[in-house]
């Protein structure tokens, strides 16, 4: 059964044939669409699961589609970036199921069945895009996942999504032109868009067209992941969107940019005279986004955007460990973006429960919530303090393995720049817990507010728990990325 | 001493039990169910109190116990190691946690919150112990964020402006000293590929000197924030008269020493005596400790509020400590260690004291207290011993701290060291003794104070206040008359020194 061979294009294809087929069959019924979304969703993680299960027996493994043989047919691959996916179903399921109640609420209640679509195709968008093993493919997965954020972002009923989401809409197709130019300029010099083929017979030594390639599909995948500079559509795209929908968007989407750097790398294995300066770059503007994001929001005042902001500082960190290229790094920064995805939708997803019940988005406005809406409140506790990177917590992995990696690539400067990154996080997740907690109520919707339905508080909580669990699962997870760092970049100390 | 190692999950259960505990105590915060709160923290401090007293027998006896739990990073696990020195502050926590618990119960009996404090300390209780029980580095760092993060909600209990300004002081201070530690343990780790607790240190002698002395100043540093090592003791008054007072003993007679306990762990288990030598930074915390004890000693003895004169005494007598450890002689370590362990009942009981002082009169200066002692006898008779211990009286348990203390500073040949102690103890003679003699002046016939009061209110209330209070003196005199007898602290402070420095450094 786990030897099927027909499981890997499963990953993409369901949820994204089940996406087009929500509007056609429940346009008239939401709530049904909310059910089939989510036993889509469900059986697309159970797809994931079971190609994970077949990766630890045996290793990564490929699919030709259609039974065309690689480097002339399309290649699907199976490897432990594209494991990805198990969390991606997984943050897309609670999200899916914490939308029943929200988006009847926060959408337009015509566009609700719409509503579950876009997530579906979302989700195979990034599915498809983690094990595509052909770079047009990558282009095209590419596309089909920002586009159906860009409309998700836009369904939200506040008057600045619509702005928001045009200001994400020109980027991300700016940054989509890049990739596609690059994909071209790869396909001309190698004839094959194969990316394992097309690794081995790019010229990397040839700095002009092979350069142009590197940078235009570095700075497309950089947009997508938000790295300091391009960050800049994030806050207001992320803080705009339907709650989930930012969940989905901070959690998983900008990760899918990550993937992209990571087969980018891969691509360009062979060329160290390139390579060197983009990783340089990459630490430096990984360290300034740190700073940055973390700073940036400490100041706000809207708790979503505070979040948003966190993002882009994750980001940061995520960079910084991809681009000091040391083992510990990153297989720390691989880890990272797992680790960040469950802490920051659990986030989402608690911010959102608390926007549904009070309509309150301020900070201080939320004072003694705790004892309002225990559980949320508890949740996004946890998870502020888990984000921090307070051992035993999910983020200190990261944090511990980028830390050393620093000292390893002899950047001892990189660790003040994490440890003070670190201590802003913690600042602002204490003034929202203090807010919750140690705060009498200022607000009338904040005395009269209730917990949420279950279907609300149970993801947050299990998306809480796993961000104290994931913590104690540090190890395995580094070595179960192992391999993915040696393939992308070779043997590294 | 012939190591004798053993595996045992009792270590964990004395840490986890608290922290389950604690979460339990809230499901049952409220009015109604106060037997069962009540219950829990009983069952939960009495668990951890008789696992630590049996680890410390097992200790006394020769054994050590170790449990190694799963892999936080590797290769470094989450590892717990019961030896000497941890065992005797386990000990010391575990059993202050039980008098502040109990005081609590008094202290907070018109608190509407008070299970939730119950529950916050039984669960930091756990930190406290995880602290004293870690085998290394990283297991230390992970229960001492816990902790002081759980310290927040104690600190900031009152709700009140001042106490949230203390609290977010407070956080702000810590915090910063967690980062600092993280940074150390990230370098020593990267030095040294392991930050396992070894006596005799870790750190390869042949690493660079400007990094060894970077490691050194950001692992000082930052647990000197938790020390209160001058000057970065700026949390300490503030945040002392703030908590609610079980509260307050519990930081100024453990957590406080938590920090220099760090200390003294990272002085001779991961630099080692040989290495710190060679880098020559011991002058540095020795001067900075002296200076603590005096200009500590020094604010004290112009505060007028009784809690923060008691919180600048603590920053004053932690410094004892650290300046001791710095001459690395076996007999001042010891003195050190079981200087610790007394501070922590005297220190705490005469917060408790000053708590009831408050609950019952609502006076906080001490030029106030006028006549004090014969509205509450009991309170203030203990007030008054606790206070001379800490002077150093023969024979409570302070003299016998500070007389080792003294005697190993001299065969060390620290005379300079000797002297600043001397002179800290005679400044704390000069803020205590005029406590003592306000609080037992003749009332005057026309103080309201008194005057207004009726007959039942002149009189301390009975119960779990009491209780504690005495508890502490009784503990204080004690631990002063029997100290030389196998089991209590200065034997366990010997076997500590002699497992951190060696058997050899007895000469």
């Amino acid at each position: 059964m786990i030897d099927w061979p027909h499981w890997l294009p499963l990953l993409a294809v369901l949820p994204l044939v089940g996406g087009v087929l929500t509007p056609l069959l429940f346009h008239r019924l939401p709530n049904a669409a909310c059910f089939w979304a989510a036993s889509i969703a469900a059986l697309t993680l159970a797809v994931a699961v079971a190609l994970l299960v077949r990766l630890l027996a045996s290793g990564g493994f490929g699919y030709a589609v259609g039974g065309w043989l690689p480097q002339y047919g399309i290649e699907l691959r199976f490897d432990e970036i594209g494991a990805l996916a198990v969390a991606a179903g997984f943050i897309a399921l609670l999200s899916l199921v914490f939308s029943r109640h929200y988006v009847a609420r926060a959408v337009e209640p015509d566009r609700a069945p719409l509503y579950y679509a876009l997530v579906l195709i979302n989700l195979g968008g990034l599915n498809g895009f983690l094990v595509t093993g052909d770079l047009f493919n990558l282009f095209v997965f590419m596309e089909i996942f920002s586009v159906s954020a860009y409309a998700l972002v836009a369904m939200a009923r506040a008057p600045i999504a619509a702005l928001a989401a045009l200001k994400y809409l020109l980027l991300g197709a700016l940054s989509s032109l890049l990739v596609l130019f690059s994909v071209g300029v790869v396909f001309a010099m190698t004839g094959t868009l194969n990316i394992e083929d097309a690794a081995v017979l790019l010229d990397a030594s040839s700095a002009m067209p092979a350069g142009l390639a590197l940078a235009g599909l570095a700075t497309g995948f950089a947009v997508k992941a938000a790295l300091f500079p391009v960050h800049f559509w994030l806050p207001d795209a992320h803080a705009a969107a339907p709650a989930p929908v930012s969940a989905i968007l901070s959690a998983l989407v900008v990760k899918a940019g990550v993937v992209g750097l990571l087969r980018t790398l891969e691509l360009f294995a062979g060329g160290d005279d390139l390579l060197q300066p983009l990783l340089t770059l990459i630490v430096w503007l990984g360290a300034l986004g740190a700073l940055g994001g973390a700073l940036m929001a400490l100041v706000q005042r809207d708790i979503k955007r505070m979040l948003a902001y966190s993002t882009v500082a994750n980001i940061g960190y995520i960079f910084i460990g991809l681009g000091l290229a040391t083992a510990s790094a990153v297989s720390g920064a691989m880890v990272h973006s797992v680790n960040h995805a469950v802490m920051k939708s659990a986030l989402f997803l608690a911010a959102g429960a608390i926007i549904h019940r009070t309509g309150l988005r301020n900070i201080d406005d939320l004072r003694g919530l705790g004892r309002r809406m225990p559980i949320t409140a508890f949740g996004m506790a946890v998870a502020l303090i888990a984000l921090s990177g307070v051992p035993p917590a999910a983020g200190f992995v990261g944090k511990w393995q980028i830390a050393l990696g620093a000292l390893e690539a002899g950047q001892p400067w990189l660790v003040a720049v994490l440890v003070v990154a670190g201590i802003v996080v913690l600042a602002f997740g204490v003034r929202v817990i203090n807010a919750l907690y140690f705060r009498p109520p200022a607000r009338v919707p904040v005395a009269s507010a209730i917990e949420v339905p279950a279907s609300m508080w149970l993801p947050v909580l299990l998306l809480a728990v796993a961000s104290l669990a994931l913590g104690l699962a540090g190890t395995p997870m580094l070595a179960f990325v192992g391999p993915a760092v040696q393939s992308v970049y070779g043997t590294i100390p | 001493m012939n190591g004798m190692l053993s595996t045992s999950w009792l270590p964990l259960l004395a840490i986890v039990a608290p922290i389950v505990g604690g979460m339990l105590v809230f499901r049952a915060a409220s009015w109604e169910r106060k037997a069962a709160g009540f219950q829990v923290v009983a069952v939960c401090s009495a668990t951890t109190l008789s696992v630590c007293a049996f680890m410390a027998y097992q200790v006394s006896r020769g054994h050590q116990i170790e449990l190694s739990l799963l892999e936080l990073v590797p290769p470094i696990r989450l590892a717990l190691r019961v030896d000497a020195m941890g065992a005797l502050f386990a000990m010391t926590v575990a059993s202050l946690f039980v008098l502040a618990q109990a005081h609590a119960i008094g202290y907070l009996s018109n608190d509407r919150r008070q299970w939730a404090f119950h529950g916050f300390l039984l669960a930091s209780l756990g930190c406290m112990i995880g602290v004293a029980l870690a085998a290394n580095l990283v297991t230390l760092l992970l229960f001492y964020e816990l902790f002081s993060l759980l310290a927040y909600p104690l600190i900031v209990h009152e709700r009140t402006p001042k106490a949230f300004r203390a609290g977010l002081k407070y956080l702000i201070y810590i915090l910063s000293g967690g980062a600092l530690i993280f940074s150390g343990i990230v370098l020593a780790y990267w030095l040294a590929g392991s930050v396992d607790f070894l006596p005799g240190g870790v750190l390869p002698m042949t690493a660079p000197n400007s990094a060894l002395q970077t490691i050194w100043c950001l692992l000082v540093a930052g647990f000197g924030v938790k020390a209160a090592l001058m000057p970065l003791h700026g949390w300490v008054p503030d945040a002392h008269p703030a908590a609610p007072a079980p509260f307050s003993a519990v930081l100024s007679g453990v957590m406080v020493a938590a920090g220099v306990f760090a200390i003294v762990r990272v002085l001779l288990e991961i630099f080692g005596p040989a290495m710190l030598d060679q880098l020559g930074v011991l002058p540095w915390l020795a001067g900075f400790s002296g200076f603590a004890i005096v200009a500590a000693a020094m604010l004290a003895v112009a505060e007028n509020d009784l809690k923060r004169r008691l919180a600048y005494s603590t920053i004053s007598q932690m410094a004892y400590v650290s300046l001791a450890a710095t001459l690395l002689h076996p007999v001042a370590l010891t003195g050190a260690l079981v200087h610790i362990t007394h501070h922590a009942f005297f220190k705490g009981g005469l917060f408790l004291c000053a708590g009831s002082i408050l609950a019952v009169t609502g006076l906080r200066r001490i030029s106030r207290m006028r006549g004090l002692g014969w509205r509450m006898p009991w309170t203030a008779g203990t007030f008054t011993l606790l206070a001379l211990a800490m002077t150093g009286l023969p024979p409570l348990s302070g003299f016998v701290g500070k007389w080792t203390l003294g005697t190993g500073m001299a065969q060390a040949g620290g005379f300079g060291h000797l002297a600043v102690m001397l002179l800290g103890s005679l400044l704390a003679a000069a803020y205590l003794w005029p406590v003592i003699y306000r609080i037992w002046q003749r009332p005057e016939q026309d103080d309201p104070l008194h005057a207004g009061a009726s007959r039942d209110e002149r009189h301390e209330r009975r119960g779990w206040m009491l209780f504690a209070v005495l508890a502490a003196g009784a503990a204080t005199v004690a631990l002063g008359v029997a100290a030389g007898l196998p089991g209590f602290p200065l034997e366990l402070a010997r076997m500590a020194a002699e497992q951190l420095l060696g058997p050899s450094a007895w000469k």
